[in-house]
């Protein structure tokens, strides 16, 4: 499978902007996948993997950040994540089919 | 923000005796009420609230640390304690190991900027793994105060 880059600005629309939860599905999420990904706000990059770190960023509603992933499912990564900034977890949209 | 502005020192607990995840966030909120930072009528609609809130996805974000928070109505302003447990709980963390460092967290449903910044402050704190190590070989309430106090004065490296 060939490596490839895929990137996404994405605007945190969650009221609660990025918390505990969200950033554990993120880095569940980037952990099942086989893409390395970062997350950036401003100056600060972090790992997608390191709920520590994403939690340093202080991502609340409104804000902006840029997401990189570099791998084989780069794209399809990228598209897992994006629904994450908006409150909107799998496991909720499980529930509710 | 820094841990004094959050953190109640009265309802420290540098030996949490819970063995498993209610048991643990039971203790911490019942220090809480002995602190007189949440009301005692409030307590088991508290525990409930962050019972809850774990069932939506466990808060032991990795290196043994967990972040049981709820928003509750019954506080004005955000209030969280620490708790040490040497033998460690399982908390179904995301690494799968035993969370010894607890931080709970209290905030009022309208202010979900102090709950991130709270989260900010113990994120970055805990990623210093001098810090870390210390916190969990605390084994008195001055002891945890200081590392907080010297965290809040950045004697840490992050």
């Amino acid at each position: 499978m060939s490596e490839s880059k895929a990137t996404r600005s994405v605007v945190v629309t969650d009221p609660a902007g990025v918390h505990a939860r969200t950033a554990v599905a993120i880095a569940q999420t980037v952990r099942r996948g086989k893409s390395r990904v970062t997350l950036t706000k401003g100056q600060q990059r972090v790992e997608a993997t390191d709920v520590l770190q994403i939690l340093t960023m202080v991502a609340a509603q409104g804000e902006r950040l840029e997401i990189e992933a570099v791998g084989p499912d780069a794209a399809a990564v990228l598209d897992s994540l994006e629904p994450l900034f908006a409150g909107r977890f799998a496991d909720e949209a499980q529930k509710s089919v | 923000m820094r841990f004094a502005d959050f953190i109640c020192r009265e309802a420290i607990l540098a030996k949490l005796e819970a063995v498993d995840k209610e048991g643990a966030i039971r203790e911490m909120v019942q220090s809480l009420c002995k602190a007189g930072k949440v009301e005692k009528d409030e307590y088991e609609s508290i525990v409930k609230a962050i019972l809850k809130r774990e069932e939506l996805g466990s808060t032991g974000i990795g290196r043994g640390v967990a972040v049981p928070h709820t928003k509750h109505p019954s506080v004005d302003r955000l209030v969280g304690s620490v708790a040490v447990s040497a033998q460690g709980v399982d908390f179904a963390s995301l690494d799968g190991e035993v969370v010894h460092l607890f931080f709970l967290l209290i905030s009022p449903p309208d202010r979900p900027g102090d709950h991130l910044r709270a989260l900010e402050n113990i994120s970055r704190q805990l990623r210093d793994d001098t810090f870390c190590k210390f916190l969990k070989q605390a084994k008195s309430v001055e002891d945890i105060q200081l590392l907080l106090d010297e965290a809040d004065t950045n004697q840490f490296g992050s």
